[in-house]
């Protein structure tokens, strides 16, 4: 599939709760092969949208399609080819971690080998275990496990570094971006500015159910220095995140 | 792209989605199994139900303490006539200690002083009994069974050797009746129904909340699929409740199957029935209740009048007249008298029919409560 190839197009997606506006008429496009994010304070509706082109919610109005096929007409099929992250794992908390993909294996219709998919995400020795047991950095790995079961090139994940230390959030920036080089289309959301710096090709910034910019990182910040802006402080070449990463090492803990 | 436009077909088959409502169910009953909530409500309470009752009915039979106070001398005729008597058991003491033990309904009566050890022409014996009233059926037990002994001694002072009248008793062979017989297809009920309704409200309210329910539904599985794995989950725990305490019942307390495998077959037809009802309550409950502490109220609101009025634990026949209609129709009853007449007096299904009739009504009316509130979010 060429880069440049739409898989995601989003026109004048609308989603009202009684009164409240979620999402106010947005329109975007996600490129096959990149990493978009859309990025918002809490509320700005990025959830919402997300569940909307996961066929979780319906839209109010817009048209919404998902490798050229719309979501309204053919859930079914859209459910087929999309991997799915909530923003909580969502996975029963008294079944071990092979059951649950083997269940997830059946609800796709796909065959699985559970251990192998573990192995992949570095989660062998937790077989046996259950999801409640698991440190936040696993957890998240192995709801990315369950996300790839069904093969698809196009996932959704939900602030999926929400809640992880530094050295998790940094392991699993490495497993999206492997994720991606297979030629996985990531769709994302995130409220961590650095995440969306480091991982995303392309983001859109979305503030009150509006999409209020879209752009590459880079473009975005050329687009804001163009304005004449200038941060107060001098910037430095290194994060307080670096020293951090810096003093306590980048291995992860969870293990 | 235009061979994924080909391969577009809208809704799942069926066929495709039976694997998928029996992975539901077996993974759900796994989950089940493994919390500790539902194995202790769906499988030790009513053992340990059955138990206590069993114990209970087991140490029946008519007994009568009477207290004889000690100012009555062993040697009397009365005082040797009793020690005759096996229903009767003798607790001697001094009298007002004996009082006390009466007025507390320790004892069933007081036999205290006879004018006189023994009788003669002149002056008659006078055996005085005291009863409390706070136990008139055991009172009223042991004036005949005194009045029957003191005749006898009538009748023997009298120098009558052979009386006029005499009473012959010939016991036919029926089945005793023993509480477990009440209590077990009661404990089946209380069972199902605290399974359908709290194991079903709690368990999708909190399937919601941990958006377990959500994660399903974002892969193709129909949304009746999700439900009839979970219902089915249910059901295949509920038939296993009534396996055990059935295995039980018959096991430790010789629990009586009237037409034996029959009636157990029987009563696991009747026991998915009432599941399947229940099941509509439990839906309905979880559908109007936003969280865990709603659902707490309204499934205790639902669940506790049937354990009292259904006859779960004593028979609906012991409520006033008024309360009689209502506590005969609830679904508990239904299940709860079709159960009994299968497994004690040995009906078939279709003898059952209208136990069965109404169970289905309240179905019904619970399934279309449900559909109109349930929600996924």
């Amino acid at each position: 599939m060429p880069e440049t190839q739409t898989i995601v197009s989003v026109k004048n997606l609308k989603k009202k709760f009684g009164e409240l506006t979620a999402v106010n008429d947005i329109s975007f496009e996600v490129k096959g092969g990149e990493v978009f994010g859309i990025l918002g304070p809490n509320g700005a509706g990025k959830t919402t949208t997300l569940e909307i082109i996961e066929t979780l919610q319906s839209a109010t109005s817009g048209e919404v399609l998902v490798d050229g096929i719309n979501i309204t007409e053919h859930p079914w099929e859209v459910k087929r080819r999309i991997g799915v992250q909530l923003q909580s794992s969502g996975f029963y908390p008294q079944l071990t971690l092979v059951e649950l993909l083997k269940m997830f294996g059946t609800l796709y219709g796909v065959q699985v080998h559970p251990h192998t998919e573990l192995r992949k995400f570095q989660l062998d020795d937790k077989a046996r275990s259950y999801v409640e047991k698991l440190s936040g950095g696993q957890r998240q790995r192995f709801s990315l496990a369950t996300t790839l079961i069904n093969k698809p090139n196009l996932i959704f994940l939900d602030e999926p570094t929400t809640g992880l230390d530094p050295q998790a959030r940094v392991n699993l920036w490495d497993t999206i971006r492997e994720i991606n080089r297979d030629g996985v289309t990531v769709v994302m959301t995130t409220h961590y500015m650095q995440e969306a710096e480091e991982l995303c090709d392309r983001i859109a910034i979305m503030d009150n159910g509006k999409i209020i910019k879209t752009g590459t990182p880079h473009q975005l910040i050329e687009e804001l220095l163009s304005t004449g802006f200038s941060r107060h402080e001098e910037v430095k070449k290194a994060t307080l995140e670096d020293v951090f990463l810096h003093l306590t090492g980048r291995t992860i803990r969870d293990e | 792209m235009s061979e994924a436009k080909n391969k577009q077909n809208t809704e799942p088959g069926w066929g495709e989605q039976i694997p998928k409502i029996w992975s539901m169910a077996f993974y759900s009953l796994r989950a089940q199994l493994r919390n500790p909530a539902t194995f202790a409500f769906g499988f030790i309470f009513p053992i340990v139900f059955i138990s206590v009752f069993g114990l209970i009915s087991s140490s029946g039979g008519l007994s009568i303490k009477l207290g004889v106070a000690d100012s009555v001398s062993k040697q009397t005729p009365i005082s040797q006539a009793l020690n005759r008597v096996q229903t009767i058991k003798v607790d001697r003491g001094e009298e007002s200690a004996l009082r006390t033990e009466l007025l507390r309904g320790k004892l069933d009566g007081l036999i205290t002083t006879t004018q006189g050890d023994y009788y003669d022409s002149r002056s008659p014996a006078t055996i005085k009994l005291e009863v409390s009233n706070a136990n008139p059926q055991q009172a009223g037990a042991v004036q005949s069974i005194l009045s029957g002994v003191i005749d006898k001694m009538n009748l023997q002072a009298s120098g009558v050797v052979d009386p006029p009248f005499k009473l012959t008793i010939n016991q036919v062979a029926g089945r005793e009746f023993r509480y477990i017989d009440f209590t077990l297809p009661g404990m089946i009920g209380f069972a199902l129904l605290s399974t359908a309704i709290f194991n079903t409200a709690f368990g999708l309210i909190f399937l919601k909340k941990t958006l377990v329910l959500k994660r399903i539904f974002a892969t193709p599985t129909k949304p009746l699929s999700i439900i009839l794995g979970q219902g089915l989950a249910r059901l295949i725990s509920a038939v296993l409740q009534t396996v055990l305490i059935l295995a039980f019942g018959v096991l430790v307390f010789k629990f009586h199957l009237a037409s034996g495998w029959v009636t157990f077959f029987e009563m696991l037809l009747i026991s998915s029935l009432g599941l399947i009802v229940f099941l509509g309550f439990g839906l309905f409950i979880s559908g109007i209740s936003s969280d865990e502490n709603s659902v707490a109220p309204l499934a205790n609101l639902i669940t506790l009048p049937q354990f009292l009025l259904s006859g779960t634990f004593f028979s609906t026949e012991a409520f006033p007249k008024i309360v009689q209609p209502i506590a005969n129709n609830l679904p508990l009853s239904y299940l709860n008298s079709a159960m009994r007449k299968v497994a004690t007096e040995g009906a078939t299904l279709a003898e059952i029919w209208p136990y069965l009739a109404g169970l289905l009504i309240w179905g019904i009316v619970a399934y279309l409560l449900a559909a109109r509130t349930f929600k996924w979010q």
